[in-house]
């Protein structure tokens, strides 16, 4: 029963796996920009978090969410690469959106500080 | 000799998931990547995008 044997030992149903060298690219620059922006989310989060090395570490999330972003999956077909394609739109919106908050914490350390010196 | 010996396996796990639950833990939620394969570390690559985008949108509300 060659159909029974095929369905019990799945070889890449959905095409290539995740040895795919773009698909591995993107994961990377994913890893690294959560990592640089979960940290820098941490001190935001706080109050009087130093919001220097929050500044440091969203533009280092953001690089790297944009190398990400540059890797192309829009190409591929199937589950895998379907996948790697909503990762993608999820990587532009949260590019967006630290942009949005490194511009807000800029703003407001060239603000504050001529007033406190 | 101690007593946490005698305690069925059945009323720890019942504690450990109690406890979890309290702290909001997933005890589940390290799966050996043998069995999650592509699935499973996908869905948590794009997990980890969504908690960065809740994260970022709760601090723009502040």
């Amino acid at each position: 029963y060659p159909q029974d044997m095929s369905q019990l030992h799945p070889k890449n149903p959905t095409g290539p796996g995740p040895g795919d060298p773009l698909l591995a690219k993107q994961k990377h620059h994913h890893r690294r920009a959560f990592e640089f922006i979960s940290k820098a989310l941490k001190i935001d989060e706080e109050n009087e978090g130093h919001k220097e090395l929050a500044i440091e570490l969203y533009k280092k999330g953001i690089s790297e969410l944009e190398k990400g972003i540059a890797v192309d999956c829009m190409g591929g077909r199937g589950e895998v690469w379907e996948r790697a394609q909503r990762l993608h739109d999820k990587m532009k919106t949260n590019l967006a959106m630290a942009k949005d908050r490194l511009n807000f914490l800029a703003l407001g350390r060239k603000l504050s500080t001529p007033g406190r010196r | 000799q101690t007593t946490t010996t005698t305690v069925p396996q059945g009323d720890v796990d019942t504690l450990m998931q109690q406890v979890a639950d309290e702290a909001g833990l997933e005890l589940n939620m390290e799966l050996p990547e043998g069995q999650t394969g592509t699935i499973g570390t996908s869905t948590q690559v794009s997990q980890e995008q969504d908690e960065l985008t809740q994260r970022l949108a709760r601090l723009r509300q502040m």
